[in-house]
């Protein structure tokens, strides 16, 4: 086996573990609801802050059910510590009343995810 | 050295990079004394001040926006709201309003902005002055730049004129189209917001008179607490629609 099908094979394994990774930590979720593009990423919580599963499963979400279903998934309930606001209430995390355009992506940063986050056709 | 009495020597030669250079510092180069060595700058800071661009108030109601910028999220219901409201054609480029996007990557904490944008009703209106037939115009009552479609022969000099992009070509009018603060479609009606207003969730657009002093408009403009600003001041269009953000 030469040197170079070995660097192969091991970049081709490590894309396939950290997919697994991914796949394991539940990926992007992109709420719809009550308003359109919000995002929240396992990645980013999961890999790069080092929160547990069981920081927010299943007291503050149920895992395999989707939180934007619920009557009360709005802002409001964030800012009285459900939900997100568990954390992002200024303390632990940045508040729930700041920094919107963070988690709402919107229309545009949704589009950007589904496209796998290829670069936008520039107009004129 | 008594600045006073020493003559300016002209702007004219300070080279661009530097012009540039004192602009980011905040600060417009406004003479030059001693060959050169010594300069006098002023402020540019709160020079786009609605302030500056409120004094007077020549229409009644003198309707006007404020974006609190800081809260948009980009749900685009304004822009649905005024699809159907106005209803705007489904082809790319064809908009009353939109939202852009703004990304700072080295911004501490918040990195992503986005501004709603839409015609900004200017005082003295790019697009009126350039248009040939006097299709487009300021109504002398509330100040709206209104399109007469009949009188449109759809020549896109406004578009060129406007500094806001605010304008397209409506293929269904065979005429340009534009924003007009839902004058037609819902003011005319009794209602007292825009559809894109009355559609925000979370309250980044904030409609009304702002020769009212008890509007909400009016007394988002006139505070300094927070800073109001337009975009583009350099294009000196007196525009009517504001932002802010906190």
């Amino acid at each position: 086996m030469t040197l170079r099908t070995l660097i192969t094979f091991a970049a081709a394994l490590a894309l396939t573990a950290s997919a697994a990774l991914a796949a394991t930590h539940g990926g992007d979720i992109v709420y719809e609801k009550p308003v359109k593009g919000v995002v929240f990423s396992h990645k980013i919580h999961v890999e790069e802050k080092g929160l547990s599963c069981d920081m927010c499963h299943n007291r503050l979400f149920e895992m395999g059910k989707v939180a934007q279903d619920k009557a009360d998934f709005v802002m409001e309930s964030l800012y009285q510590g459900k939900y997100c606001g568990a954390c992002h209430n200024g303390t632990l995390a940045f508040a729930s009343n700041s920094r919107c355009a963070t988690c709402h992506i919107g229309v545009k940063g949704q589009k950007r995810l589904s496209n796998g986050d290829k670069q936008e056709k520039k107009g004129h | 050295m008594d600045l006073d009495n020493r003559p300016n020597e002209g702007i004219e030669n300070v080279p661009m990079q530097q012009r540039r250079d004192f602009l980011k510092m905040g600060l417009a180069i406004t003479g030059i004394f001693a060959g050169g060595s010594l300069l006098s700058v002023a402020s540019t800071f709160n020079r786009a001040h609605a302030s500056d661009f409120a004094k007077k108030y020549p229409f009644k109601p003198h309707y006007s926006m404020v974006m609190r910028q800081d809260r948009c999220i980009d749900c685009e219901r304004c822009m649905e709201a005024c699809v159907k409201t106005n209803h705007v054609p489904n082809v790319h480029g064809a908009y009353r309003t939109t939202i852009l996007e703004k990304e700072t990557p080295d911004a501490i904490g918040g990195k992503r902005e986005f501004i709603p944008v839409l015609c900004n009703q200017c005082n003295l209106p790019q697009c009126v002055r350039v248009c040939p037939t006097k299709a487009t115009y300021k109504d002398k009552s509330n100040g709206i730049v209104m399109m007469d479609i009949k009188k449109c022969i759809g020549c896109l000099t406004c578009q060129e004129g406007c500094p806001y992009n605010a304008r397209y070509f409506n293929e269904e009018k065979k005429a340009v189209d534009k924003c007009n603060f839902c004058i037609d479609t819902r003011l005319a009606h009794g209602e007292k917001q825009t559809a894109c207003a009355f559609a925000c969730p979370a309250d980044v657009r904030v409609f009304g008179d702002l020769s009212n002093q008890e509007d909400r408009v009016f007394k988002l403009v006139h505070q300094i607490e927070k800073q109001v600003w337009v975009l583009r001041p350099e294009a000196g269009t007196r525009p009517n629609v504001f932002y802010t953000k906190g």
